[in-house]
């Protein structure tokens, strides 16, 4: 390692069991200083639980915790340089906005000039100074995620996990709290590790994204080779919205195999994967890149790029239309495409083609 | 309600379905007024009439109307006053031994019992209540008495030469009674207040590192405030008033107001009984008042806003 400055968090072999439940399941992932992390996965799969094993709410079962460096297993969440912000729920309801904020301070034993000025641009930061003199409820819930955000950044710890910030939100404020967490994180520069179940949120905010389901860490990398180039079967279907295809490999010789998808040879790139002929896969095509196209009463050549289907109905979405095709086997494929033509659509159960750029399907073994 | 009977009744009794309804639609307010005249009736009215019948002359059966202050007289300048002083003093005792015993097991059950058996675990505290009261207080005697079970069993391990005799028909014997009885409304008062405590607090505690006992005197207490005040009340109103503990469990000296008006009916004192309670309620009055003031009793019923 050349980089001086040790990874913010490193979590290595960790496990955490409740019972015979498995929370977790030998989890490894690095975070850099200054980084914002997404954990994103389903309701339950773990992400919640690692969280707060980095906090130090829980103790890991097995495996180990280093931030900046250094192995905090014995710390507790006050001793560790993270610190939290939950869900919701999570605000001292009987002490105004500035109190709040300043409560951690004050235990730490800080002067009260010192508290004021601290809190005082903390709020600044999070856009809360005209607010300091009320009580939570009488603050909406963005406001109220606002001053937990201010309460966590006036500790200058330098991790801040966040819990599900923005699930007790709606829609609009969700998307505007998530522009304003990314733009915090870059003014304040330090580590923000952020749980959500939400892909758009992940997406909006993340420079990396950990996937994590059912206790394993899934897929770890770029928010943006996540969507675009996932490398497992379980990213392919919890981010964005893909086609997914069994197949059975018919030849894997060279750089790219052959799978075939209900009744038809489909090429796709090897991707340095171990195939063996006869193997069950799996592909995944993203639906913005399959074109479905009709058939007018001509065989289109089989050339490894496309399939066949039966139209069943389009779903008009506003922005986008999903085209549903069922092929031969009864798969669902979906073709989504940013047009609002008023073109005519092929009648239900017409034959149609699906097809697609050989970069854009990918090739998954279990 | 009208619209659904009209429903049911089609064709020919439709009629009597109508008159069902407008009979329904008639009687609904008075499903609100009645309770509201009967506490007027049986609980405003004779308020009022205890401190009128206070000031009443006494005859040798029952009073006469008039107006003399005698029956206050009685009872500030006689050791009723001191009695009286001495029941509020140890039904404050109570209070807080109900407190200190009470609440962490309210607090401990919000925190620690898993949400779906929180309430399994309250509701096992008003099991004592399916007991008839004179029948748990009763038996507290063959516990606490001169030759009873803790006497026994402190001389058996050679512990004490003597048995202890202060154990009961004294204020102990009260204070024990007092804190037996009242000690679930404390629970029940406190895990109704542990409402106001937001869910995650405890873990935002812990991550800003705050020690258990600021946690208590800065978070907790504020915010159960209301709901300990309140069920403070209630153990303190019923120290004085419930005649009885003292009658079972007292003795010389220990009684309390209750008790003393309960006295005062049997010697046929009646304005006398009627001043205690009327002392009694207005004491409560203040305290009620000042408690208001202090906490604002209505945020016990709106937990979280």
């Amino acid at each position: 390692m050349t980089d001086p400055t040790p990874p913010a968090v490193e979590v290595r072999n960790l496990s955490k069991h409740y019972g015979d439940f498995v929370a977790l399941r030998d989890v490894n992932v690095t975070i850099a200083a200054g980084e914002y992390f997404v954990l994103l996965g389903p309701s339950g799969g773990g992400k919640t639980t690692l969280l707060r094993t980095i906090g130090g709410f829980h103790k890991p079962t097995k495996g180990e915790i280093l931030l900046n460096g250094k192995s905090v297993g014995h710390l507790p969440p006050d001793k560790r340089p993270t610190t939290m912000v939950f869900q919701a729920y999570a605000l001292f309801p009987h002490m105004t906005v500035t109190q709040n904020v300043g409560y951690g301070l004050k235990v730490a034993g800080l002067p009260k000039a010192k508290i004021a000025e601290k809190v005082d641009y903390a709020l600044e930061q999070v856009g809360l100074s005209q607010f300091t003199h009320r009580k939570p409820h009488e603050l909406s819930g963005g406001q109220q995620q606002r001053v937990q955000l201010a309460r966590a950044i006036v500790l200058d710890r330098d991790i801040l996990l966040l819990d599900e910030p923005l699930a007790a939100l709606d829609a609009q404020l969700r998307k505007d709290m998530c522009l304003e967490l990314k733009h915090l994180q870059e003014k304040v520069g330090i580590t923000f590790i952020h749980v959500t179940h939400n892909q758009e949120e992940a997406m909006t905010v993340a420079d990396r994204i950990a996937l994590i389901a059912s206790g394993d860490l899934v897929e770890c990398g770029n928010a943006r080779d996540i969507y675009r180039a996932p490398q497992k079967a379980f990213t392919a279907s919890f981010v964005g919205e893909n086609n997914l295809l069994r197949g059975k490999v018919t030849e894997a010789n060279g750089s790219s195999v052959i799978v075939d998808v209900a009744g038809s040879k489909l090429t796709v790139d090897k991707r340095g994967l171990a195939v063996t002929d006869g193997q069950e896969v799996k592909l995944s095509i993203r639906s913005e890149c399959v074109t479905l196209d009709r058939l007018n009463g001509s065989d289109a050549a089989a050339d490894g790029m496309s399939i066949m289907g039966a139209f069943d109905e389009s779903v008009y979405l506003g922005l986008t239309t999903s085209h549903l095709v069922h092929l031969p086997d009864g798969t669902e494929m979906v073709s989504r495409v940013i047009a609002d033509s008023d073109d005519s659509l092929p009648d239900a159960g017409a034959s149609v083609r699906l097809s697609w750029k050989p970069s854009d399907i990918r090739l998954h073994v279990n | 309600m009208a619209s659904l009977t009209n429903k049911r009744t089609d064709g020919g009794t439709l009629t009597v379905g109508t008159q069902t309804s407008q009979l329904l639609e008639m009687l609904a307010p008075w499903a609100f007024r009645a309770p509201l005249i009967f506490m007027v009736l049986f609980f405003a009215i004779p308020m009022a009439m205890t401190v009128v019948f206070s000031v009443f002359e006494r005859t040798m059966f029952w009073m006469e109307p008039g107006f003399t202050l005698f029956a206050y007289e009685n009872f500030f300048f006689s050791a009723r006053l001191v009695n009286f002083l001495n029941s509020m003093k140890y039904s404050l005792i109570s209070v807080a031994i109900c407190f200190v015993f009470g609440f962490p097991i309210a607090v401990f059950v919000r925190k620690s019992i898993p949400q779906v058996a929180q309430h399994r675990v309250v509701l096992l505290f008003i099991l004592p209540f399916m007991v008839s009261e004179i029948i748990r207080v009763f038996a507290l005697r063959p516990v606490l008495q001169r030759n009873g079970l803790v006497n026994t069993t402190l001389m058996d391990l050679g512990l004490i030469d003597e048995p202890i005799t202060a154990l009961i028909y004294s204020h102990t014997g009260v204070v024990i009674g007092e804190v037996l009885s009242f000690l679930p409304f404390i629970v029940f008062s406190g895990f109704l207040a542990m409402e106001a405590v937001p869910k995650f607090i405890f873990e935002v505690c812990d991550d800003l590192g705050v020690g258990p006992w600021r946690r208590f005197l800065d978070v907790i207490l504020p915010l159960a405030a209301p709901g300990i005040f309140a069920g403070s009340v209630f153990i303190f109103v019923n120290g004085l008033g419930v005649a009885l503990l003292p009658n079972i469990l007292g003795g010389a000296g220990a009684v309390n107001a209750g008790l003393i008006a309960t006295q005062a009916i049997t010697a046929l004192d009646f304005p006398l009984a009627m001043a205690v309670s009327a002392i009694m309620m207005t004491t409560l009055m203040a305290l009620l008042w000042i408690g208001h003031r202090l906490f604002d009793l209505t945020k016990i019923l709106t937990p979280l806003s």
